[in-house]
C-alpha cells in the first residue's frame, strides 16, 4: 500500500501562489500587512519622535539632562557622568545683590562656562525690546548679560559697569530668551549671567552661599539613557526636559496617546478584517479538504499544509508591511525633521519585530481557527454537503484572548484601550440591534418600490441574519473611518485651540496696589481689554489642622522644598474657566470675608488636605487660620495665572501686603506699548513669554501633523474590513446575479437592484457608526484627553452619506465584472 | 481472482433529523464481493443509498455496523486518517460534481493524487495523464475556463493519474449532456481497459443511466438500502 509521504510544501507553496485568486485571501493579506505596516510605524516614528521631543524640549532646558545639588556635586557623580561619554558642562546658580552705583537688586546670579547652552540657544539684544540675536557661547571673561528685570531696576545702559561681589564686570547684553526659564512664577527673581572664569574673584560663593549647582549633560540616546540610571548619592536629583517644562509633558502625553489609539484602532480593525476573511476563507476551504482527504491527505497533512501557507502568506504580508511601515516613518520623519530642525535618530529594529509578532498574533488568534475547522471536514463532503462544523466555539475563544493579547501588547494605557475595546464591543451590540430593527421597518417598504429596489431592499430583508451580520462589520468600519476624522479635526483642533490665538503673552507682575487702578486705565485706552487683574500675598505655612508644621515636619523631599518657602497666595470670588472644582462648592460672592480656602490638587497631594481641614499662614507677622472649603484643579498648561491656594475676598485685603499681576495678549506688532508701559510705571515687571508661547504651538502643530498621518493607517485597515464585509457575500450575490439574468432580468435591473442592497446597508451601517463615534469621541475627550468637547449632529449626515457612498462603491467594484459575464459561466464555474 | 472490495452485512442509520428517537436506516445489511478487475455498475431510484454505500465501500464514511474491506485491509474500524492512508495510491475517485480545485489548473488538479501517494515525478505523470483524455492543450487552463464535458476529463484524468486499484465513480455523465456523456463513457472504459502495469482497474460505478450500467460486467440494484443482484 502506498503512504502518503509527499511533503505538503509544495503543495502549500502553490497555494499561496494561487491564493492571489481568491479574494479573500488578498484582503487577509492586505489587513496583515496594513496590521504591521501601521504597528511598525507608529512604533518606529514614535520612537523616533519621542527622543527627538527630548532634543527640543532639551534645547528649552538648555541640556539633555541636568544633575543639580544644593553642595557641589561630589566627585565621584562628576566622574561617574563623564565616564558615560555625554558631554557635560557645569552651571551654578544662587541668588546675590548686584549693586550699580547706588542702586541695588536681588539677582539670580547664573554662572557658565564657554559651552553653555548645551542644547538651544540665548538670545540676546542689545536694548529692552531691540531686535533679538541668537548669541554664540555664553557671555566672555569680565562680561555679565542681565535679563530685562535687572536691566529695568539698576536703570542699565550697555557697556554699564556693575559690582557683583569684589568684581566689576560689564554688561554686554540683555538676555530675551534662555534654555532652561521655566514659567512659574517662583523662579522669576531677575536673571545675571556670567562667566565661571569670573567667579573665584568676586568671593560670592562661600560655605554660607545658597548654591544650586548643576551638571547639565548632552549625548547620544545610550549616553543620555546611561545618565538616567547612574545611582545617585542623597541630595542629587536629574532633572529631565519633561520636568522642566510640564506644558510639553502634557502634549507629550496626549500625542503618544493620540498616536497609541491610531495603532490600536488600526491593529483592531485589521483584526477584525483578519477574522472576517479567514472566516470566509474556512468555508471554502472545506469542501477542498474534503477532496483532499478523499484523494488519501490525513488530516495532520491538510493542516500542515494550510497552516504552511498561512505562515507564507503572513511572511508575505509582514514582510510588505514592514517595508510600508519603515518607508512611512522615513517620510513623516524627513517632513517632520526639516521642521522641528533637529536630526532624527536611525530608527530601531525592535519594533519591525513587534509589528511581525502582531502579524503572527492576527494568523494565530483568528486565522487559524477557521482552518482548524476546515480540516475537520470529513470526506463525505464530496457526495453530501454536510454543514456541521466542529468546535463551533473555536473562533470566539481564540478571538477573544487574541483581542486581550493584542491590547496587552499595543497599549500603554488601558483606559484608552479598554474604551476602544469596549466602544466597540457596545457599538457591535448596538449596530446588530439598529441594523435588526432597520430591517423589520423595511420589509414592507419592497412591494411600495420598483422591481431593482424590490430586488434590493428583498435582499436586505430576506437575508437577515447575514445583513445584520454585515451591517455590524460595515458599521465597525464606519466607525473607525469617521473616528479617524472626528479626533482628526475635532479632538486635535480642540487640543490646539487651548492656545487660541488670543492666550495671553505678557504678564505683568510686581504691580504695588496704588498701581492697579491706572494701570487698568491705561491698558483699557490702549484697547487691551483681556487683562484680569489678580492680587498676591506671600505666606508662610505655620500649622496644619491646629499642630504647628515647618519643613521638618515632613519627609517627602518635594513637599519639604515646597513647605521651605512662601506660598503665593490670592483671593477672588469668581473662578478662572480653566480651574474645575472637584469637591465642595465655589464661594461666589457668599464668600466675601469667610476664613476659607481653596486647593489645587498639588497642594491637597502635598499636604494631604481634605474638606474641612485648616491652613495656617503667617503674612508678615499677621496669622490666620483658613478652612478648607473646596479642592480644584487647574490646567497649568493653559498660560493664564493661576495660584495653588485661593482664598474668597474680604479676608486678606487688610492683613497682609499684597501685589497685583496680571495677564494678556498683546499682538506682536504693538509690543511697543511696553516700552511706553514700563516708563510709566518703571517698578512692573513685563515678562514676555510669547516666544515660549509659539514655541508650544509649532510643537503641537508637528505633533498633530505626524497623527494625522498615521491615522491613515487606521483609515486604510478600516477599508479592508469595509472589503472584508463585502467579499463575503460575493459569492453569493454573483450566483444571485447570475440567476437573474438567465430568469431574463436586464443587467441594469440587477445593477439597479445591487446598488439599492449596497446603499441601504451603507445608510443603515453609516447612521449608526455616527453615533457611535459620537459617543466615543465624546468620551475620549472627556475622560482621557481631559478636552472639552461638544456633540456635531452633521456628523450623522455625513455618517450616513458616507456609509451609503462607500459601501455601494465598494460594492459595485467587487461586482462590477458578474453583470458582464455570461449568466452560464456564473452559474456553473466556480468563481 | 482476488477480492479488493468486500462489504458484509454492512448497515447506515442516520439519527432521524426531527430529534425523534426513530432512526433513518439507509442501508440494511449490505453483502457485496468485488473482485479485481471487476466493473459493477451500482443502480437504484433516488434515495436508495446508492450513493452513501459507494462512499463506504471507498471508506469514505465508517457504516453503523458491518465490515468494509479495501484492497485487503478490513477499513471500517480505521478512524478517519488510517482510512484516508488506506485510500491513497489505491483508490482513485470521478464525481458527478468533477470537484476540481478551482484555483489549480488542470495540470495541477492531475498532480494531487499522485502527490498525495508519493509517488515519483506527479508532474510528467498528469501531463500524460492529459493527454490520454485529449486535454494535452489545456494544461495550464483553469476549470471555469474549461467545458462540463472537459472538467470531467481533467477529473478522469486525475482519477487513473495516481494508477489506482479501484476506481469509484458517482454519476460520472450526471451533469452532461447526453453526447458528451458518451463520450465521458467511453473514456472512462477505454481508460480502465488500457489498465497500467499492475493491470485493469477494478471500476465501481453508481448511476441512473440504464446504458451506461449495460457497459459494466455486472449490475446490481439498491432498493430500499438492500441489493438486488
Amino acid at each position: 500500500m502506498a503512504e502518503v509521504a509527499a511533503a505538503p510544501t509544495g503543495y502549500a507553496l502553490r497555494r499561496l501562489r494561487k491564493g492571489w485568486r481568491s479574494g479573500e485571501l488578498m484582503i487577509l493579506t492586505l489587513a496583515l500587512a496594513v496590521a504591521v505596516a501601521a504597528v511598525a510605524a507608529v512604533s518606529l516614528f514614535t520612537g523616533r519622535l519621542n527622543e527627538a521631543i527630548a532634543l527640543q524640549t532639551g534645547e528649552t532646558l538648555g541640556a539633555d539632562l541636568m544633575l543639580t545639588s544644593r553642595d557641589p556635586l561630589p566627585k565621584e557623580v562628576t566622574k561617574a557622568a563623564q565616564a558615560t561619554g555625554a558631554t557635560l558642562a557645569p552651571v551654578v546658580q544662587f541668588p546675590s545683590v548686584v549693586l550699580r552705583g547706588e542702586a541695588t537688586a536681588l539677582a539670580s546670579m547664573k554662572v557658565v562656562t564657554a559651552d553653555y547652552p548645551l542644547r538651544g540657544v540665548v538670545r540676546i539684544a542689545d536694548q529692552p525690546f531691540g531686535p533679538a540675536r541668537i548669541a554664540v557661547g555664553g557671555p566672555g571673561p569680565g562680561e555679565a548679560w542681565v535679563d530685562l528685570r535687572l536691566w529695568q531696576d539698576l536703570s542699565l545702559e550697555g557697556g554699564a559697569i556693575v559690582q557683583a561681589g569684589a568684581s566689576q564686570l560689564v554688561v554686554r547684553a540683555l538676555i530675551v530668551d534662555e534654555p532652561g526659564r521655566g514659567v512659574g512664577f517662583s523662579d522669576l527673581a531677575p536673571r545675571f549671567l556670567m562667566n565661571a572664569a569670573d567667579l573665584p574673584a568676586t568671593g560670592l560663593l562661600g560655605p554660607a552661599a545658597r548654591a544650586q549647582y548643576f551638571l547639565q549633560a548632552t549625548g547620544t540616546p545610550a549616553q543620555v539613557q546611561a545618565l538616567k540610571e547612574l545611582q545617585l548619592p542623597l541630595g542629587v536629583r536629574r532633572v529631565s526636559p519633561e520636568d522642566a517644562r510640564p506644558e510639553l509633558k502634557a502634549a507629550l502625553r496626549n500625542s503618544a496617546e493620540f498616536l497609541g489609539i491610531a495603532r490600536l484602532a488600526a491593529a483592531l480593525l485589521a483584526a477584525a478584517a483578519v477574522a472576517l476573511c479567514a472566516a470566509q476563507w474556512g468555508v471554502k476551504l472545506r469542501d477542498e479538504v474534503a477532496l483532499l482527504k478523499c484523494l488519501g491527505a490525513s488530516r495532520a497533512w491538510v493542516l500542515r499544509a494550510l497552516v504552511l501557507n498561512l505562515l507564507a502568506l503572513g511572511a508575505v504580508a509582514g514582510g510588505v508591511g514592514a517595508l510600508l511601515g519603515v518607508g512611512a516613518q522615513e517620510v513623516v520623519a524627513r517632513m517632520l525633521g526639516t521642521l522641528m530642525q533637529v536630526q532624527l535618530p536611525a530608527p530601531s529594529l525592535l519594533p519591525l519585530l513587534q509589528a511581525w509578532f502582531v502579524a503572527l498574533l492576527l494568523l494565530i488568534g483568528f486565522a487559524l481557527p477557521p482552518i482548524l475547522q476546515a480540516c475537520a471536514t470529513s470526506p463525505i463532503r464530496v457526495f453530501q454537503r454536510d454543514e456541521r462544523v466542529a468546535g463551533r466555539r473555536l473562533p470566539a475563544v481564540s478571538a477573544a484572548i487574541a483581542v486581550i493579547a493584542l491590547l496587552w501588547t499595543q497599549t500603554q494605557t488601558w483606559q484608552a484601550a479598554a474604551l476602544v475595546l469596549g466602544g466597540a464591543v457596545l457599538v457591535a451590540g448596538l449596530l446588530a440591534l439598529n441594523a435588526w430593527l432597520l430591517v423589520l421597518l423595511l420589509t414592507p417598504l419592497k412591494r411600495a418600490v420598483g422591481t431593482s429596489w424590490r430586488f434590493g431592499l428583498g435582499n436586505v430583508a430576506r437575508r437577515r441574519g447575514s445583513t445584520v451580520a454585515q451591517a455590524v462589520a460595515l458599521g465597525l468600519a464606519l466607525l473607525a473611518l469617521l473616528l479617524v476624522s472626528v479626533v482628526r479635526q475635532d479632538l486635535l483642533s480642540t487640543w490646539r485651540n487651548r492656545l487660541p490665538p488670543n492666550t495671553p503673552n505678557q504678564f505683568l507682575i510686581n504691580i504695588q496696589p496704588d498701581q492697579v487702578e491706572p494701570l487698568q486705565a491705561f491698558l483699557l485706552s490702549k484697547g487691551v481689554t483681556d487683562a484680569r487683574f489678580w492680587p498676591m500675598a506671600r505666606g508662610r505655612l505655620v500649622a496644619l489642622r491646629g499642630q504647628p508644621v515647618t519643613a521638618e515636619t515632613f519627609d517627602d523631599p518635594e513637599t519639604r522644598r515646597w513647605i521651605d518657602r512662601d506660598f503665593n497666595l490670592s483671593w477672588s470670588a469668581e473662578l478662572n474657566p480653566d480651574n474645575e472644582i472637584t469637591q465642595g462648592e465655589w464661594w461666589g460672592e457668599a464668600g466675601r470675608g469667610m476664613p476659607w480656602m481653596s486647593a489645587d490638587e498639588y497642594a491637597v497631594e502635598r499636604l494631604g488636605l481634605k474638606l474641612g481641614d485648616t491652613l495656617t499662614l503667617d503674612f508678615a507677622g499677621t496669622q490666620i487660620e483658613f478652612t478648607i472649603h473646596n479642592l480644584r484643579t487647574v490646567k497649568w498648561d493653559s498660560f493664564r495665572p493661576n495660584f495653588f491656594l485661593l482664598a474668597p475676598p474680604g479676608v486678606l485685603e487688610e492683613k497682609a501686603a499684597a501685589q497685583w499681576l496680571t495677564s494678556f495678549h498683546l499682538a506682536p506688532d504693538r509690543r511697543s506699548l511696553l516700552r511706553e508701559l514700563i516708563q510709566g510705571y518703571p517698578n512692573v515687571t513685563v515678562l514676555d513669554i510669547e516666544s515660549l508661547m509659539t514655541q508650544v504651538r509649532t510643537m503641537m502643530d508637528r505633533i498633530i501633523g505626524a497623527v494625522e498621518f498615521i491615522f491613515l493607517f487606521t483609515l486604510a485597515a478600516g477599508l479592508t474590513v469595509l472589503l472584508a464585509a463585502i467579499e463575503g457575500t460575493r459569492g453569493e450575490r454573483v450566483r444571485e446575479a447570475g440567476l437573474l439574468r438567465a430568469l431574463g432580468a436586464r443587467s441594469s435591473v440587477i445593477a439597479k437592484g445591487l446598488i439599492a442592497e449596497y446603499a441601504v446597508l451603507g445608510l443603515l451601517a453609516g447612521t449608526i457608526a455616527a453615533i457611535a463615534a459620537q459617543v466615543i469621541a465624546w468620551l475620549l475627550a472627556e475622560q482621557v484627553f481631559k478636552l472639552p468637547y461638544g456633540l456635531r449632529p452633521s456628523l450623522w449626515l455625513v455618517g450616513a452619506g458616507v456609509g451609503a457612498l462607500l459601501v455601494t462603491t465598494l460594492g459595485w467594484w467587487s461586482l462590477r465584472g458578474t453583470l458582464r459575464t455570461p449568466p452560464d459561466r456564473v452559474l456553473r464555474g466556480p468563481t | 481472482m482476488s477480492t479488493v472490495v468486500f462489504a458484509k452485512d454492512v448497515r447506515k442509520e442516520i439519527s432521524s433529523l426531527d430529534g425523534s428517537s426513530e432512526t433513518l436506516k439507509i442501508l440494511r445489511g449490505v453483502n457485496l464481493s468485488i473482485a479485481a478487475g471487476e466493473t459493477l455498475a451500482i443502480v437504484g431510484a433516488s434515495g436508495s443509498g446508492k450513493t452513501t454505500l459507494l462512499s463506504l465501500l471507498a471508506g469514505l464514511d465508517s457504516p453503523t455496523s458491518g465490515e468494509v474491506h479495501l484492497a485487503g485491509r478490513r477499513i471500517d474500524t480505521l478512524d478517519e486518517d488510517e482510512r484516508a492512508q488506506a485510500r491513497a495510491g489505491t483508490v482513485g475517485f470521478v464525481f458527478q460534481s468533477f470537484q476540481l480545485l478551482s484555483g489549480f489548473t488542470a495540470l495541477e488538479n492531475v498532480m494531487l493524487p499522485a502527490e498525495l501517494a508519493g509517488r515519483s515525478d506527479p508532474r510528467e505523470r498528469a501531463r500524460v495523464a492529459l493527454e490520454r483524455v485529449g486535454l494535452g492543450a489545456r494544461l495550464q487552463h483553469y476549470p471555469h475556463q474549461l467545458s462540463g464535458g472537459e472538467q470531467q476529463r481533467v477529473a478522469i484524468a486525475r482519477a487513473f493519474a495516481g494508477e489506482p486499484r479501484i476506481l469509484f465513480a458517482d454519476e460520472p455523465t450526471g451533469n452532461l449532456d447526453t453526447a458528451t456523456g458518451a463520450r465521458i463513457i467511453e473514456l472512462l472504459f477505454e481508460l480502465n481497459a488500457q489498465g497500467h502495469a499492475r493491470g485493469a482497474a477494478t471500476l465501481v460505478l453508481v448511476t441512473h443511466d440504464e446504458a451506461l450500467a449495460q457497459r459494466c460486467g455486472r449490475v446490481l440494484t439498491l432498493r430500499e438500502g438492500a441489493l438486488n443482484g
